[in-house]
């Protein structure tokens, strides 16, 4: 066991034999397989750190999108209603003033009819006082002098009480 | 272990130990024969012995980068084989009838040997004469100390390991006849293995980071820059 002999050099070569073994059937191709899971799970990190960026650039898409159309809409619904007030205005204004003409209209067929029928009650009281005056009275007096008589009556009438006469 | 002349083979006036020739033998076939089936059928996600392997590697690896700077990677073949070598031939011997290849100072002063040669010759290879000026180091008187010392390396090495693995095989052999019957022979022998089993991967640990250090005193570049 103590004995140094031959056996020593024997077994120095029997390692770097073992070693160079060792290094072609386990060393290179354990190295080889680290590096590869290295190189592996590098790239899974890079993917689904990249996943992640494109995930997420997408849902910053989706928003800005949602909130443009968001932005549209209220666009869409603001003109909307600001036409519907131009046109509830605009029939407002055409109905009051349809109501106006109309209210113009009747006032001046009023005041017309008033005309007419003042015109007419004229003429009716001339011929009637006439004829009243005519048979009351009994005296003659020629056309011309009744004519003026009851138009001065009238004139005198038309001043003081047709304008209060409510019609 | 008495060496019988039976083992005994002559050769070029050298005599060589069958005995221990032909159990390291056995333990280079059982590790490459491993390092085969643990590699043969690799796998991204590594299951049994492949992961035993990479276990292996990667942590002595890490051991031989720190040490051993960027020039650590040529040598770090040659130290992972030493501890699958010295770990696989220090339980050999736990196995009935087998003995193993480090029970002998042949192996283990020849792989002291082999290191420490390694070291002084990278050591001149790397460093030149600043390798040389190193053991004058601080004072020129230091070279006695310092040459002690490198003489010490080997021998320490190899009779740390040599100790450890012959005692304990002895300790195998001689139980059972300290014992009055096999019965009484269990609970001690089973816990001396289990300690043996445990004492050859320490040894194999200690002999591999020790080679790691004495090597790092040639190769590592961390003053070279």
């Amino acid at each position: 066991m103590i004995n140094i002999d031959g056996t020593l050099l024997a077994q120095l070569v029997n390692f770097i034999v073992l070693v160079i073994l060792l290094r072609i059937f386990a060393y290179k191709p354990i190295m080889k397989m680290l590096h590869d899971r290295e190189a592996k799970i590098a790239n899974s990190i890079e993917s689904a750190e990249n996943d992640e960026k494109k995930a997420k650039q997408t849902l910053d898409e989706y928003q800005k999108q949602l909130a443009e159309a968001r932005l549209k809409a209220q666009e869409i619904i603001d003109k909307a209603m600001k036409r519907a007030q131009q046109e509830y205005d605009a029939s407002v204004v055409q109905t009051k003033q349809e109501i106006e003409q109309m209210r113009q209209n009747a006032k001046e067929d009023i005041v017309r009819e008033r005309a007419r029928a003042a015109t007419q009650l004229k003429g009716e009281v001339v011929s009637l006082s006439m004829a009243a005056a005519s048979k009351i009275i009994a005296t003659n007096i020629d056309d011309a002098a009744n004519q003026k008589l009851i138009g001065e009556f009238i004139e005198k009438l038309d001043k003081n009480k047709l304008g209060d006469l409510s019609c | 272990m008495p060496e019988s002349a039976a083992h005994e083979l002559m050769l070029f006036g050298l005599s060589f130990n069958m005995e221990t020739l032909k159990m390291t033998w056995m333990v280079m076939a059982v590790v490459v024969i491993m390092s085969i089936v643990a590699t043969r059928n690799m796998k991204l996600v590594p299951v049994g012995l492949q992961n035993i392997f990479e276990l292996i590697i990667t942590s002595l690896n890490s051991q031989i980068n720190a040490n051993l700077g960027k020039r650590g990677v040529l040598f770090a073949p040659f130290l992972i084989s030493l501890f699958l070598f010295l770990l696989i031939s220090n339980w050999w011997g736990l196995i009935p009838g087998m003995a193993s290849p480090t029970n002998t100072l042949n192996t283990n002063l020849g792989l002291a040997l082999l290191v420490v040669v390694m070291l002084h010759v990278l050591g001149l290879y790397y460093k030149g004469t600043k390798y040389i000026k190193h053991f004058f180091e601080p004072f020129a008187p230091f070279v006695i100390i310092k040459l002690i010392e490198e003489i010490a390396k080997p021998i320490t090495l190899s009779f740390r390991l040599f100790g450890n693995i012959v005692a304990g095989e002895l300790l195998i052999h001689i139980l059972p006849k300290l014992l009055p019957n096999i019965f009484a022979e269990v609970i001690p022998g089973v816990i001396w293995l289990a300690f043996s089993t445990f004492v050859g991967i320490v040894q194999a640990f200690v002999f591999t980071m020790l080679s790691m250090s004495y090597l790092a005193d040639g190769v590592n570049d961390e003053e070279d820059a």
